[in-house]
């Protein structure tokens, strides 16, 4: 018994010299730390991630990235301990789902700056609302690039449109309400009426029953979907290609996981996640500070590639793009977004006919 | 509801209906020889996921029904490999089949998940769909039937319904059938017979695996352009339609069409313009295969014809 115990104590003490100086070497300057997707979603984590990592490759400065174990603010505050732990200096973290832990967090740990994206620190319930020096807030005007897609769409000549989103979180609501201006607009300017049916799919992973769904619509004569819903818009893309129909893809650009996407609505992700570590390097990190990125500083736009359009090209692109960022006749800051109506029906439009499925 | 609305709905209940035969004649093997597989939805993911890998890699090289073909192989090989651990664990170690079948659904997703990221960097394993068949020849134009079965389809469904004569032909009218289920039913005597026991039972949980993991590629292909690593729950809704189809082919094929219609309609009212002026909420349509099921097990569940000794690890001591 007392040989085991020796053996037990040297074994011991063998495992902690091996393990103590690794972890004490091992920290990570720069730290991710995913809401409930993946790094490699092709979507919102994806695109942060791919910022923070080509700023750390660039500039030789260690990094990793952090899944939380479950999606609830202490299993966030819990993976934000972990990463400071490990020596974190600038904490990205995307989605408005990190709002409740980042509120606690900045008090936590005064010394460590956030990224918030797509956020505001706030207590949980909306009722208080507070951003410290160390937290850098960065939201993306959706409506915007939402609007431009829409446009687009309808001056290559789709009058039959659909859009569906994943569930309804901000995001994606600007996405969808900018998606039916930017439709009735261009309805507008050409002097046609289109028809739009809308809907809240209720997920973001691909489904036989996103397919189905979409494959209905497709059937009842939809040309073009509007899929703002990550993983299940590739349900959609599957939809489409069976159904001779077309989809404009969401936050990174879609086009290589189907034919049938005709172009997709990006967010800036990584730009604006580089931007803000470059910022931090140069010591005038904009903390305190919380923005909307929009096309006048290219937080939002439409991939540079429009061979899928019919009669739709990049003079048009261009055309509309400027008006919105010289804001022409009010032409971007009357853009409508989540907060100012509750339901896409109440939008103000003119020439489409919006049919919200709930 | 146009005649041409129909048409495309029974096409799209396929898509639904097929891999849950498919998976729910697996899941039947298994549970006629003695061993309860709950690891059907971990199963699935795996032959789905080694498939499509297959797919993504070799779609560059070759394309069709040929790739289709082999990629069906694979995952039904693939569904056979996991599934070995399942009987192993459950007829030599007599473990309790519930927790081995456990073990298998969770390690599935985890490793489709660990070997995507390694090999090819991201979770998502993409693959073209080059399969769809819009018009089967000469079938095509026969009436009704030719609208129904033979217009935008895919060989699967045919595979899916072989499977299922196959399936009713050796259970009832072969000896291996006759055997296999006294193994579900009674092993002792199965065994006094001259059965050997635990070879029917091999038998038995490996079919199941290679059918599994054959529904989880059926179920993936015409439903999406990229695999998550997930089958959304459809292991354990072919369970439920093993269950409701009473461990019998006709009625497992009667269940699974009865799912897959719910699924669809309650997916494809947004739709259909009659179905949507009823005005009910998505809700109550989402809910309805479930409702469905919990009803009709109610009513039915009395007349429960469950293999005997499902679930016992064989003891042939025991009389």
């Amino acid at each position: 018994m007392k040989k085991l115990l020796i053996l037990l104590v040297v074994l011991l003490a063998l495992g902690l010299a091996a393990c103590a100086p690794a972890e004490q070497d091992e920290t990570f300057e720069l730290a991710l730390i995913t809401d409930i997707g993946t790094i490699d979603d092709k979507s919102f984590n994806q695109g942060a991630w791919e910022g923070l990592k080509q700023y750390a490759e660039e500039k030789d400065i260690s990094y990793k990235y952090y899944q939380p174990t479950d999606k609830s603010t202490d299993a966030y505050v819990a993976a934000i301990d972990l990463a400071v732990e490990n020596g974190a200096k600038v904490i990205v973290t995307p989605g408005f789902l990190f709002e409740p832990a980042i509120f606690k967090a900045q008090d936590l740990y005064p010394n460590v700056k956030f990224v918030l994206l797509d956020g505001f620190p706030q207590d949980g319930t909306y009722t208080e609302f507070r951003i410290e020096d160390n937290v850098y807030s960065v939201f993306y005007a959706e409506e915007q690039v939402g609007f431009l897609a829409g446009y687009a769409a309808v001056k290559d000549g789709f009058t039959n449109l659909g859009f569906m989103g994943g569930m309804a979180v901000p995001a994606v609501v600007r996405f969808g309400y900018g998606f039916v201006q930017g439709v009735n607009y261009a309805a507008a300017e050409m002097g046609v009426n289109v028809t739009l049916k809308y809907k809240y799919l209720g997920g973001f992973g691909p489904s036989a029953d996103y397919q189905t769904e979409a494959a209905t619509w497709f059937q009842g004569g939809v040309q073009v979907i509007f899929a703002a819903a990550g993983g299940a818009g590739n349900s959609v893309m599957a939809a489409a290609e069976a159904n001779n129909g077309k989809v404009i893809g969401v936050d990174i650009d879609q086009k290589g996981e189907s034919t049938t996407v005709i172009t997709s609505a990006l967010k800036g992700l990584g730009i604006s996640v580089y931007d803000a570590l470059v910022d931090y390097y140069a010591g005038n990190f904009k903390g305190g500070e919380s923005v909307s990125l929009g096309v006048e500083v290219d937080g939002v736009s439409l991939p540079n590639d429009f061979s899928r359009f019919t009669t739709f090209n990049k003079a048009a692109y261009d055309a509309i793009f400027a008006k919105l960022v010289a804001n022409t006749d009010n032409i971007r800051t009357n853009i409508k977004k989540d907060t100012d109506v509750t339901s896409a029906s109440e939008l103000p439009v003119t020439n489409v006919t919006v049919e919200v499925i709930g | 509801m146009t005649l041409s609305t129909f048409y495309f709905l029974v096409q799209q209940t396929m898509f639904y209906s097929i891999p849950l035969l498919i998976v729910a004649l697996g899941g039947m093997y298994s549970e006629r020889s003695g061993v309860v597989n709950i690891a059907l939805e971990g199963i699935m993911i795996m032959g789905a996921f080694i498939s499509l890998f297959f797919m993504n890699r070799m779609q560059s090289s070759m394309s069709g029904q040929w790739l289709l073909v082999l990629s069906m192989l694979i995952a039904a090989g693939s569904g056979m490999i996991l599934s070995f651990f399942h009987a192993f664990a459950s007829i030599n170690m007599k473990a309790n089949q519930v927790i081995s079948g456990t073990a298998l659904n969770l390690f599935a997703p985890a490793f489709a998940i660990f070997t995507a990221r390694m090999l090819i960097g991201v979770q998502q394993v993409t693959f073209m769909n080059t399969y769809r068949i819009p018009l089967v020849p000469y079938l095509s134009s026969i009436p009704i039937l030719g609208d129904l079965l033979f217009k935008n389809t895919y060989i699967t469904t045919f595979v899916g319904f072989a499977i299922l004569a196959v399936a009713t032909i050796v259970l009832y009218k072969t000896r291996f059938g006759l055997r296999l289920r006294a193994c579900g039913e009674h092993p002792q005597a199965a065994d006094a017979a001259g059965v050997n026991v635990k070879k029917m039972r091999y038998i038995g949980v490996l079919i199941s695996g290679a059918l599994a993991g054959l529904g989880g590629l059926v179920l993936m292909v015409p439903v999406t352009t990229a695999f998550d690593g997930q089958v959304g729950g459809y292991g354990f809704l072919a369970l439920a339609v093993l269950i409701f189809g009473q461990w019998r082919p006709r009625r497992i094929l009667f269940a699974a069409f009865f799912f897959g219609l719910m699924k669809t309609i309650s997916a494809a009212y947004t739709g259909i313009p009659i179905l949507l002026a009823l005005g009910i909420p998505s809700y109550m349509f989402k809910m309805m295969p479930y409702l469905a099921t919990i009803i009709v097990l109610t009513f039915t569940s009395k007349k429960s014809a469950a293999p005997k000794a499902a679930g016992e690890p064989y003891d042939a001591g025991k009389r």
